[in-house]
């Protein structure tokens, strides 16, 4: 009976099994908002002879599975803070952390009722009644959403209109959908927004600093490959790549 | 690169349908267990098999991930066997099995609980065995509730995102299933692709719920 159950199970799992390559490729954890870019950029790294495979998941999540012994390779956050926490637990291979790319806030709207603003103060007027960011407690982008306003002397009067959301996507989801009147979020993501339009791009010298930094995770059995795949992230061919999908590198 | 439709829910269905025969056999006796027997650490069991249904899923797969990662117990154990679990299809079986169970056992323990006392009774006069009592008269009195149990795991386990993703990761044709592509669109703005795995998802959830449905009709009937 018991044989005949496990034949089942193996008849039915193995074609899932199937189509693994025989050379083990790295893996790279990295940020979900990366997907496509790092898609790409692995297709072109893919020419040079070197595999990857990826895990894309919101940076916390990826960090925390880091930090309890997931087997990755090498570690792409879309913020410092998901880094130094793997930093923190001893995880990050000495002298491989670098500034990968970089990222600006943007302040979207609903396109049919496009903005553009002058400056940022125009997002305190009573026309936006509910304004979207990624949960400050949480979400980066929401963190760094807040940091701005408090910079530029707006949170507490606009802080009652605030709605915090679940990721970065939902706070755009939410002007697509009309929900909310305008959303702060990166730049990229409104890039490919298709209800959504860009009112305000956050300059970049008075905007937080917002970067990706990549590292090499120090448990990796195979260091000179993920070594390799870094470099390869930092050559020209990768940044042309990354600006592509309106991404700014920082090195 | 795209992945096609077809192999993400090839996939899924295959680690659903997997995970469901996993589960059946401990969980169809343990059904009859918590249906039929008094033993010491009955309620303690119940609980611990009805967790998953209320944990939040993460916390399920933060757990999985401990222990099986390299620097779990469970996990160390297994890499001297030379075997992977974290971020391979394994880990989403085992993600999908432990959040189907508790809907399987709950199902078919119901339909031991509505198989008449008396037959197994006389049987057991005459001198069967419990094994032999549980596969001739138990089991197949009580079928309609153990398939409708397992296809309503199967259809908790295609839908499993939470476990998932922590244990096995959004690895692009490794671990990649219907949930977790739909997760990975929605992230990257790619509306029209989630709608459509969306649509797949709920298409397959909506025909597997509707035969549990009839079978737990039929049983009651």
């Amino acid at each position: 009976m018991l044989h005949r159950w496990l034949a089942l199970c193996v008849a039915v799992l193995l074609p899932a099994a199937q189509g693994v390559p025989l050379v083990k490729p790295i893996t790279v954890s990295a940020a979900v908002s990366l997907t496509d870019a790092l898609t790409a950029v692995a297709e072109a790294y893919a020419k040079t002879g070197g595999t990857v495979r990826f895990n894309f998941a919101a940076s916390n999540v990826l960090a925390r599975q880091i930090v309890s012994g997931a087997p990755a390779d090498v570690f792409i956050s879309a913020d410092e803070a998901q880094m130094d926490v793997v930093a923190a637990a001893g995880l990050v291979q000495d002298g491989s952390r670098v500034a990968l790319l970089r990222n600006q806030l943007a302040v979207a709207v609903p396109n049919d009722r496009p903005r553009t603003f002058h400056s940022i103060r125009e997002i305190a007027e009573p026309a936006f009644k509910r304004i979207a960011i990624g949960d400050p407690a949480a979400v980066p982008a929401g963190v760094y959403a807040k940091q701005y306003l408090e910079k530029e002397g707006l949170w507490t009067a606009v802080e009652p209109r605030i709605v915090p959301t679940g990721s970065v996507r939902a706070a755009l989801a939410a002007v697509e959908s009309g929900a909310a009147d305008a959303a702060i979020v990166y730049r990229t993501d409104v890039r490919v927004a298709l209800k959504a339009t860009v009112a305000w791009i956050v300059p970049a010298d008075r905007g937080p600093r917002i970067v990706y930094p990549a590292a090499i995770v120090k448990t990796t059995a195979s260091a000179s490959e993920a070594n390799r795949f870094v470099n390869f992230l930092r050559s020209g061919e990768a940044a042309r790549i990354f600006q592509r999908f309106g991404f700014a590198t920082a090195f | 690169m795209i992945e096609p439709v077809w192999r993400i829910t090839w996939f899924t269905i295959a680690c659903a349908a997997g995970a469901t025969l996993l589960i059946l056999p401990p969980g169809v006796v343990l059904a009859w267990l918590l249906a039929r027997r008094k033993f010491p650490g009955r309620g303690l069991v119940e609980t611990f098999v009805s967790l998953p249904l209320v944990m939040p899923p993460v916390a399920t797969g933060l757990i999985l991930l401990m222990l099986l990662s390299r620097r779990g117990r469970v996990g160390a154990l297994l890499e001297r066997l030379g075997i992977e679990v974290v971020f391979t299809w394994k880990a989403v079986v085992l993600a999908m099995a432990i959040m189907g169970l508790p809907l399987l056992v709950r199902t078919a323990r119901a339909g031991f609980e509505q198989v008449n006392v008396r037959y197994e009774r006389v049987a057991a006069t005459l001198g069967a065995p419990p094994a032999r009592i549980f596969l001739t008269i138990s089991l197949p009195l009580a079928w309609p509730s153990v398939l409708a149990g397992a296809v309503l795991a199967f259809a908790r386990a295609l839908g499993e995102f939470g476990a998932t993703i922590i244990v096995a990761g959004n690895i692009p044709g490794a671990t990649r299933t219907l949930a977790v592509a739909i997760y990975g669109y929605a992230e990257t703005g790619q509306d029209s692709q989630a709608f459509a795995l969306l649509l797949v998802s709920v298409s397959i959830a909506f025909v597997a719920l509707w035969t549990a449905n009839r079978l737990v009709e039929r049983s009651t009937a």
